[in-house]
């Protein structure tokens, strides 16, 4: 394993600009999740990190030494893609086994078997080496594209919204194996997703990645609670962060030149209004089981919130709704200390 | 509502088309359209077929349709099976065959991978190439007679200029020798193209990603062309093969537009020798039953490869 090192790397393709200026430095043995909409440069930045494409721009490092000119046999990553990137005519194990047998590598057979298996438990396989790749179901396909990467221990695992064709339940239980196996293995991982939760769950740091700039970069919870601007507020929790217009409701303590106060459940009290006076109406409340949606009205605006399964409002229900400590942000949409 | 829009529909109909149609089920309606082609199909395939293999087992000649027709049984079949003109036709539609197939594959799949390198005006070269395949075997035929001219041939002319031979000794089409290999060179030329296509379909029907894996997981060219391209195209190369088998088992044009079978018989291929059996000796009955076992021999070996062909593509 080993750290890689980004520095003011850019990639356009024609007049599409994918990456712009990217910098960032993945410590070794860190789990780092980008985190951005389709088209903001995610798997780019991948694909230039395994020198699947050329930076336009900037220089890679990996483990200390200059790999921006190196080709991507060179450079000692391994990739697992968005699709089921398996070599159809071969049996899972010759799969996983493919990498080990490189000629770069002249590893003997008997050690090539046993770190097979090794894997081949790890991403729960091992009971289907001997199948033909292309007779698996599409979770079973993945694991063995992830554990077509574990075999190897390069300096650094990339790994492309590998979760993102599986079932929810699948995705679920291979997101924690997936970090499990990380932190088992020390290994240093960059891992592409859209997917908020993947994103929260599984990262060291979260750098959420917009049109190509990497907007910010740190742990879930900073990221969570401290976000740098609107982009990022409206990236993470669910329900979405309500944006609201600044004096929609009472909000004393707002620092000057606030425009937008974005407001999570736990920014919000709501309460059913007392003598006379109230801010919103009870729109509709969603049952999701263990937990509610509860979707209110103020003026123009609409509030979605989490409240309480036995929540005692209801549709049509007059209510005050008061901050807590919500996140202020500027005309220019960077959020205000 | 619903009884209200279907009533609309029903009106919409003129009347007198409705009330014809409506006597006839789908499944007799379906009949009507397919009964044209089915009964083209009867007269100019079926029919055929069973009065061939009528005939067959007589000693009908066409060029005397007052004789008696007589049953001969399975006599026709056991004299083709043992008659060593036969055997040796066999023999040269056979090394036709996998000559033929050997090189257009080798050199077809070749171009294709080119090809699928995508360099510069690959477009206009894939065109280029396609040229041969467009055209009519009997311009080929002619075109290539010429060619083969000792005396004004540029084939000659072209391999004298190489090997230092005087061109009025290469005489492509009246050397025992040379003549089965001039016909192969000629087939190759014109049918390469065809395999190139099949092939080029296969390769661009592998995704680029699994390259991309390939290279990351550090194999060589060499080792992505076997574990990678050539597997996955094998099935396209089978099927290529197998069109061009089945074309080449009954090869007749080029062979009658250039040498006839000639010099000798060292060039007559199977269809060759049916053509001479049925409408120069006029051996109707006698030749019906070669083309009957012609066409169970092809049909036989079709279906074994088509099973080895599904075999591949289900791995």
């Amino acid at each position: 394993m080993a750290d890689v090192h980004i520095r003011n790397v850019s990639k356009s393709f024609g007049e599409q600009i994918a990456v712009s200026g990217l910098d960032l430095h993945i410590a070794d043995g860190e789990f780092v999740v980008l985190l951005g909409p389709t088209g903001a440069g995610k798997t780019t930045t991948l694909r230039l990190i395994a020198g699947l494409e050329r930076p336009d721009a900037g220089t890679i490092h990996i483990g200390g030494h200059n790999a921006t000119a190196l080709s991507p046999a060179e450079r000692d990553t391994a990739f697992v893609f968005q699709q089921y990137s398996l070599y159809p005519h071969l049996s899972v194990y010759d799969n996983l086994a493919f990498p080990l047998r490189s000629p770069a590598r002249k590893m003997p057979e008997d050690q090539i078997r046993r770190r097979v298996e090794d894997v081949a438990k790890m991403v729960r396989i091992h009971h289907k080496l001997n199948n033909r790749s292309t007779k698996l179901s599409g979770g079973e396909m993945q694991r063995v594209a992830i554990g077509r990467a574990l075999v190897r221990r390069p300096a650094i695992y990339l790994m492309d919204e590998p979760l993102s064709s599986l079932d929810a339940k699948l995705r679920g239980d291979l997101r924690l194996e997936l970090k499990r196996i990380q932190a088992e293995l020390g290994a240093t991982m960059l891992y592409v997703t859209h997917d908020q939760i993947e994103a929260m769950t599984m990262a060291d740091r979260i750098g959420i990645l917009a049109d190509g700039v990497l907007v910010q970069i740190g742990t879930p919870r900073a990221i969570y609670s401290e976000p740098a601007n609107l982009h990022v507020a409206a990236r993470l929790g669910q329900p979405a962060i309500n944006l609201l217009p600044a004096g929609l409701l009472p909000d004393g303590g707002a620092p000057a030149g606030t425009r937008t106060i974005g407001a999570r459940t736990e920014h919000l009290s709501i309460d059913k209004a007392a003598n006379g006076h109230a801010d919103g109406v009870v729109d509709w409340v969603e049952h999701l089981g263990d937990q509610n949606h509860l979707h209110v009205t103020v003026g123009a605006k609409k509030l979605v919130t989490l409240t309480d399964p036995d929540t005692p409002l209801a549709k049509g229900d007059k209510v005050t709704i008061r901050y807590r400590a919500p996140l202020y942000f500027g005309a220019d949409g960077q959020r205000l200390m | 509502m619903l009884n209200r829009t279907a009533d609309s529909v029903a009106r919409a109909t003129p009347e007198p088309l409705a009330r014809k149609v409506r006597g006839i089920s789908d499944k007799g309606l379906a009949w009507l359209f397919i009964s044209p082609t089915i009964l083209l199909l009867l007269a100019i395939n079926i029919f055929p077929l069973f009065w061939a293999i009528y005939l067959s087992f007589t000693n009908y000649r066409a060029n005397r349709p007052n004789e008696v027709v007589k049953n001969l049984g399975l006599a026709n079949y056991r004299r083709i099976l043992g008659d060593q003109d036969i055997w040796i036709a066999m023999q040269t539609t056979a090394h036709f065959v996998f000559w033929t197939i050997l090189l257009q594959t080798l050199i077809g799949f070749t171009l294709a991978w080119l090809i699928d390198r995508k360099f510069r005006g690959h477009a206009f070269w894939t065109t280029i190439i396609l040229v041969p395949m467009m055209l009519s075997p009997a311009v080929v035929g002619n075109f290539w007679r010429f060619l083969y001219e000792p005396q004004i041939g540029l084939f000659a002319y072209a391999i004298s200029f190489v090997s230092g031979i005087p061109p009025t000794d290469i005489q492509m089409l009246s050397n025992v020798s040379l003549a089965p290999w001039s016909i192969i060179i000629v087939d190759t030329w014109m049918w390469t193209p065809y395999v190139m296509l099949i092939c080029l379909a296969g390769l661009r029907s592998i995704p680029e990603y699994i390259y991309e894996a390939a290279e990351v997981d550090r194999a060589s060219n060499w080792r992505q062309f076997w574990s990678i391209t050539l597997p996955m195209a094998l099935p396209f190369i089978m099927l290529a093969v197998l069109f061009r088998g089945i074309e080449n088992f009954k090869m007749f044009d080029m062979v009658n537009l250039l040498t006839g079978g000639g010099p000798g018989s060292t060039t007559e291929v199977a269809s060759i020798t049916l053509k001479r059996q049925a409408f120069e000796s006029w051996r109707t009955g006698y030749s019906s039953a070669f083309a009957i076992i012609l066409f169970v021999a092809v049909f036989g070996l079709a279906n074994i490869y088509v099973k080895a062909l599904n075999k591949v593509k289900q791995r």
